[in-house]
């Protein structure tokens, strides 16, 4: 098949774009026809290699260091990827922290640092966007987990979050519509460095494969397809909806059941 | 992205409508296509001859998704055309919307047995074939009205309320190997709802309400069942896709 590059001639704005799912994301829009700009919090060689590789396909890409929490600074990094490759219509709000571990002890400011990176980042991304899109429209995809969707007391302020997402996904759809299209993906567990210290270990990497029907863990690719579709015209009467990519593993209530 | 080239999938209900979209856009991506029909053998030609313009093999079926024996044989036959099916997409379905009053004996079978067991015996006819695949996966067709409560057609709601959860019982069934998942389309303009989309005032309700500010199209929705069928989708099971223009936000 030779089809046009789906995105030929677009420009996408990835947060979080220097590694694992949000690098994996740059990339698949990269070879559907995209330009790219991307940013970081500190990993500044990762983002360097990553623009190499957009620009390896023979697209456009910048980055640069921006806080995902801090509204001004998402204000800025529009800015400055409108400036640098002229226009943006798709968004995609991938940055993000786990924040801590457990649920019972958690102090206000790693429970401000979890929201305001995750959730607050991802609307004041979109609100920043918002007049930068072209006339006939865009599309924002907000990279959530399904943490959001199920219990999740060892990561209780992420999955707080993530929940919030998929929540203001859906009221900035509707408030959006009809010109830009907002949905999320909630992703289940992939390989990247955020959950290296689960796949890394062999005892959790079993037991956490074993909970997922498909019989393995995700990588950031199978996040990176579900969210070209979401951009891409194929989804252009898809808005408000999350695409849960887990390999089946939100499905079971019988998790911790033996067969 | 999202080639589909060297797979063989059967798409029931493919004569017209969503069905028929969904054919074509599965040639279009580069699969070979069992085209069935129940009885309207001169569209589904006609949807055969399309394929064949743009280079697509394909085969036409025929049977009744409600009689479990016809299901058996129009599946036995697509699936030994190339000996194996890559996927099977069951679009098949009948529309009812009466009110609840004017609901006869064998109204509310006949809704379920078409929509919601029809596409459980296509999945399980088409199980050894499928299980020939390298790569297998099932794409059933749900509504908006599976999930969000409408005015009228009961049987229609709650059968595609099962073809929802039909949908993620097998996925979890038939993993690790066989991909389960769902579209579930809002008011799309087809042959099956012609009744809705051409009352100018039912019309324009739907305009008001959907989001996106417009009726869905067939070839809205045939895309979603690109993806799910596609190798990218390749950790996507059980999931339920609403392709509605966001209509369920409202």
């Amino acid at each position: 098949m030779n089809e046009i590059p789906r995105f030929a001639g677009k420009v996408a704005l990835v947060t979080g774009g220097s590694r694992g799912i949000g690098r994996a994301i740059a990339l698949a829009l990269a070879a559907e026809g995209a330009d790219v700009g991307l940013s970081y919090r500190k990993d500044a060689k990762g983002a360097r290699e990553v623009v190499a590789a957009v620009e390896h396909l023979g697209r456009r890409a910048v980055a640069f260091a921006s806080d995902a929490a801090q509204p001004d600074e998402n204000e800025d990094l529009v800015q400055k990827t409108r400036a640098q490759l002229g226009r943006i219509e798709i968004v995609v709000a991938n940055a993000g922290v786990p924040g801590p571990r457990g649920w019972e002890a958690v102090g206000v400011p790693a429970w401000r640092e979890t929201l305001e990176t995750n959730l607050v980042g991802a609307y004041s991304l979109v609100r920043a966007a918002r007049p930068h899109f072209p006339p006939g429209g865009g599309s924002v995809t907000f990279v959530s987990s399904i943490a959001g969707l199920v219990a999740a007391p060892d990561l209780l302020p992420y999955a707080a979050a993530k929940a919030g997402m998929l929540s203001i996904a859906r009221s900035l759809a509707l408030a959006l519509a009809p010109a830009i299209r907002v949905n999320a993906v909630a992703a289940g567990w992939v390989r990247t460095a955020m959950t290296a210290p689960l796949h890394e270990a062999n005892g959790p990497r079993e037991a956490l494969r074993r909970g997922i029907p498909r019989g393995r863990w995700g990588e950031p690719d199978d996040v990176a397809a579900a969210v070209v579709f979401l951009a891409s015209d194929m989804a252009r009467f898809v808005t408000g909806e999350t695409l849960v990519v887990d390999g089946g593993g939100s499905l079971r209530w019988t998790a911790g059941v033996e067969e | 992205m999202f080639d589909l080239s060297g797979r063989v999938v059967l798409v029931t209900g493919s004569s017209r409508g969503i069905g028929r979209a969904i054919a074509l856009e599965l040639g279009r991506a580069g699969s070979d296509v069992v085209v069935h029909h129940r009885a309207n053998a001169a569209r589904a030609e006609e949807v055969r001859a399309e394929l064949s313009r743009i280079g697509v093999q394909s085969l036409t079926v025929a049977g009744d998704v409600a009689h479990p024996e016809e299901v058996a044989r129009f599946v036995r036959a697509a699936g030994e055309w190339k000996g194996r099916l890559d996927g099977v997409v069951t679009s098949a379905g009948i529309y009812r919307g009466d009110a609840t009053p004017d609901v006869g004996p064998n109204d509310f079978q006949s809704v379920l047995r078409t929509d919601l067991e029809g596409t459980f015996r296509t999945v399980q006819a088409a199980l050894p074939f499928l299980k020939k695949s390298v790569r297998p996966a099932i794409v059933t067709v749900s509504s908006v009205m599976g999930a969000h409560a409408g005015i009228g057609g009961v049987a229609y709601q709650a059968a595609k309320a099962g073809v929802e959860q039909a949908t993620r019982a097998l996925a979890l069934e038939l993993a690790p190997r066989i991909r389960v998942n769902s579209v579930a389309p809002g008011f799309i303009r087809t042959d099956i709802n012609r009744g809705g989309h051409e009352d100018p005032r039912f019309h324009a309700a739907i305009v008001a309400a959907t989001p996106l500010g417009r009726w869905g199209e067939p070839d809205d929705v045939a895309p979603a069942v690109r993806y799910l069928l596609s190798l990218e989708a390749d950790w996507v099971t059980g999931l339920v896709l609403g392709v509605d223009g966001g209509i369920p936000l409202r």
